[in-house]
């Protein structure tokens, strides 16, 4: 399975992004109504959540609903309030000794993948971001030293609040602080269970278990993969091996005679990588965050892609998943 | 309306002027505009939002924002709520505001979500609340208001029944033909005609299950009506008119209401009186409930005695507003509607309503016109090809029709021979049994003296039926939404 990855830069929404949503939004429209239209809120509903629980996004919401043809249906997706379930796989730590950095892979099917890494500065504030539903974010970094990554929580439970990308996204727009991303995912209700780790740029860092049904909670956790504490769904677990990964990332994390490179390396193999892409899951890349020195980097078994604020160069990139 | 709000309007030309200088955004939010057509061209600003657009886009004041799927309705308040959370209506309401409002609001029906989602959108509804208007909308209250004005209903009884014997026991006066009413509904659906046990048993789970039924004397009658509208001044009262029920030519439903016709003719001077001095009467205990504004009133003539009782009342504006609205008297002084919003207008006025209503009662000032509410009639689904268009149309003395030129109303209506068809069915759309097709308006009676359908009548309706194409559904048309969401599992858990 070959997909095209993109690094794109576009610093206030125009036809860019345009394209890129043109691109993907004949899926998603179908993803959108794979429940029927009335299992999705109606648009002023969509609205007055965004107004209650995201206003700062509303006027980029707004320019991107228009550039996305302004129909009720593109407006109602993209708000993101209480989207089609979707679970992903992904694992994430968070690394404090000669540096710090957050590190994650993401697990999914390279056939839904957006694979397209978006830097903008819709805010005023730079962010560079791996995009899922056209403007959310999967994980990412901002001018100011916030990184960010999410994965899925392994529950099925579904409530009222947004997809998490979004939630990400409004993080990455208006937060400098590791406190102030927290604050954000305790309020911003997230309509499933996911596990979002933090770090800044001082090197404060989190990871808060999120869900529809039961309050959050905010630890010091280094590491996250797809469960929260006790396991909740035993075949998702069993299929994703949550519970081995999160057991290589704790000891890796707490071996004084790791380095940072071989940390690195370890989510190019098993059992963090996961190489599962002919039955439509895989991990379909490994991102690094260093926020301190604002330099991101992807990796692929054999390739690496890194991208500063300040140099940041458009690029497509050919990726098979065999 | 205006920004002046000091200013008191003294009589129907300031009452006018007012509306022709109007800023405030009004809307009215239905399935389609027939209810309040023409009102926008006395009322600046005016807006019709509707789910159909009977005009095809030539409506200057019509907005149909785009389909998208949707629940089935299973009401015109589901219509409603839809509109109301779609997004482009969304987008007019705001673009239209004026100062952070979002204007006003009137509907045929609305619930208390309707009333959630207007003043999210910073909409003012102009009606009393949805909770004043069930109240009084139950056929149990409307007997007891009509009580406290002195307004006879037929002979009756207001009881909770549980057995034939038992509802015999508390009804011996009334006589054996009994008509049972429950407290809610369309009459066509929630009348019972009890001569027997047998009746009864039909019929016995519905009953049982009211808390409260009326059980009314069954009288010969012919059934009439009346709008009017509670102001501060007093009750506005129009034209009576007749009710076109159960003709089989426009509707499958026996008893279900099918048009009507405004005329000075069609009732005595003593009937019409009376049935203006009952209405006005009735609005005044309604006012006391703190009701305003627009209503109707249903009535029946008993053939026997002659006598007049209340049937029931709807509060709210009804399919027989287009009649009221666009007739004669109403484009001589203001249509009834305006007053109606003048209630709810952030203005003060003065008004002679005695006057008004001694006017409007003068049979001088009636003009004679029907309307016939068109349904497909035959127990058949097909898919609908082509219609007839909204607009002025022609009889010809062949039974052909012929489109004349595109109308919003009916006032361009030359003669009897001409009508103002609205079409409601358009080419996609399935006809099915009970299916609205459109809703014909033309000068001049539709009955005869004896309440049959008119031959003018029944060759307008033949006319028009035969300008809707259609062909039979063929299978495959079924299958195409499950390939669709077969290719549709994206993302999805």
């Amino acid at each position: 399975m070959s997909v095209i990855f993109q690094a794109v830069s576009e610093s206030t929404p125009g036809p860019k992004w345009q394209s890129f949503f043109e691109r993907l939004w004949p899926s998603y429209h179908l993803w959108f109504l794979k429940q029927g239209d009335q299992a999705r809120p109606t648009y002023l509903a969509c609205e007055t959540a965004m107004k209650k629980h995201l206003p700062e996004l509303l006027p980029l919401y707004f320019q991107l609903v228009e550039l996305g043809g302004g129909s009720d249906a593109a407006a109602r997706f993209l708000s993101l309030y209480c989207p089609t379930p979707y679970m992903s796989g992904c694992s994430q730590a968070v690394w404090t000794r000669d540096e710090s950095f957050l590190i994650r892979n993401y697990d999914y099917s390279s056939k839904l993948w957006e694979a397209t890494l978006l830097r903008t500065c819709w805010n005023g504030k730079q962010v560079m971001a791996m995009s899922d539903c056209a403007w959310g974010v999967l994980d990412g970094m901002n001018e100011d030293g916030l990184a960010v990554s999410l994965a899925f929580g392994g529950r099925r439970t579904l409530g009222v609040g947004f997809g998490i990308p979004l939630v990400l996204r409004y993080i990455l727009e208006f937060c400098d602080t590791t406190a102030q991303a927290t604050d954000v995912l305790r309020r911003v209700p997230s309509h499933m269970a996911y596990n979002v780790t933090v770090l800044d740029r001082k090197g404060a860092h989190a990871t808060v278990f999120v869900s529809p049904d039961r309050d959050i909670v905010v630890s010091r956790r280094k590491l996250a993969t797809n469960h929260q504490g006790t396991v909740d769904w035993p075949e998702h677990e069993r299929a994703t091996a949550s519970l081995d990964r999160a057991h290589v990332l704790s000891v890796r994390l707490q071996d004084p005679n790791e380095t940072h490179e071989r940390f690195v390396s370890r989510f190019l193999e098993p059992p963090l990588y996961q190489f599962n892409h002919q039955a439509g899951w895989g991990t379909l890349y490994t991102t690094t965050y260093n926020p301190a020195r604002g330099v991101f980097t992807c990796r692929w078994p054999g390739y690496c892609l890194e991208r500063t604020f300040e140099n940041f160069a458009e690029q497509a990139v050919s990726l098979r998943f065999t | 309306m205006t920004t002046n709000t000091k200013r008191v309007l003294k009589g129907i030309p300031d009452i006018r002027l007012h509306f022709h200088r109007n800023e405030t955004p009004i809307y009215f939010i239905s399935a389609t505009n027939f209810n309040l057509m023409g009102i926008d061209e006395w009322v600046r600003n005016f807006r019709y939002i509707t789910y159909i657009d009977c005009f095809d886009g030539q409506h200057p004041h019509v907005i149909s924002p785009s389909e998208i799927p949707h629940r089935p309705f299973t009401s015109i308040e589901d219509v409603n709520n839809y509109l109301l959370e779609h997004k482009e209506v969304v987008d007019l309401i705001r673009r239209r505001s004026k100062n952070g409002k979002g204007g006003k609001a009137v509907f045929l029906f609305f619930d208390e979500q309707t009333e959630a989602l207007c003043e999210q959108l910073g909409l003012e509804v102009c009606f009393p609340s949805a909770q004043l208007r069930t109240e009084i909308d139950n056929k149990i209250m409307t007997t007891r208001i009509g009580d406290r004005a002195g307004i006879a209903s037929v002979p009756n009884v207001l009881a909770k029944v549980e057995s034939y014997s038992q509802m015999r026991e508390l009804t011996g006066h009334l006589g054996n033909d009994l008509v049972i009413q429950t407290a809610f509904g369309d009459s066509g659906h929630t009348t019972f005609f009890i001569s027997s046990e047998e009746d009864w048993n039909k019929h016995a789970d519905e009953i049982v299950a009211d808390p409260e039924v009326k059980i009314m004397k069954r009288i010969r009658c012919r059934g009439a009506a009346q709008e009017a509208c509670v102001t501060r001044h007093g009750t506005i009262v129009g034209p009576m008119m007749t009710e076109l029920v159960g003709f089989k030519e426009l509707t499958p439903y026996r008893g279900g209401w099918c048009g009507n016709e405004v005329l000075a003719e069609s009732f005595s001077q003593d009937v019409r009186a009376k049935a203006c001095d009952m209405t006005f009467r009735f609005g005044e205990e309604l006012r006391k409930m703190g009701y305003r504004g627009y209503f109707e009133l249903d009535f029946l003539r008993d053939l026997d005695s002659d006598e007049l009782y209340l049937g029931e009342v709807n509060p709210r504006v009804t399919g027989a507003s287009a009649m009221t609205n666009l007739a004669a008297f109403a484009h001589a002084d203001a249509p009834l509607f305006l007053f109606h919003l003048l209630e709810w207008a952030d203005v003060d006025f003065e008004l002679d309503v005695a006057e008004l209503n001694a006017r409007w009662s003068d049979p001088d000032n009636i003009d004679s016109w029907g309307q016939l509410v068109i349904k497909h009639t035959a127990d058949t689904v097909e898919l609908i090809t082509e219609t007839p268009q909204t607009g002025i149309w022609k009889l010809h003395e062949n039974g052909n029709v012929e489109y004349l030129r595109m109308q919003t109303h009916r006032r361009t209506v030359e003669s009897e021979q001409e009508a103002f068809f609205l079409r409601i069915a358009k080419p996609g759309d399935y006809k099915y049994e009970g299916a609205d097709l459109g809703i014909l308006i033309t000068p001049g009676r539709l009955m005869t003296e004896d309440f049959e359908l008119n031959d003018r009548a029944k060759a307008w309706t033949k006319g028009i039926i035969g300008e809707f194409k259609s062909r039979a559904i063929q299978p495959a048309e079924a299958e195409v939404a499950t390939e669709i969401a077969e290719v549709a599992n994206f993302k999805m858990m």
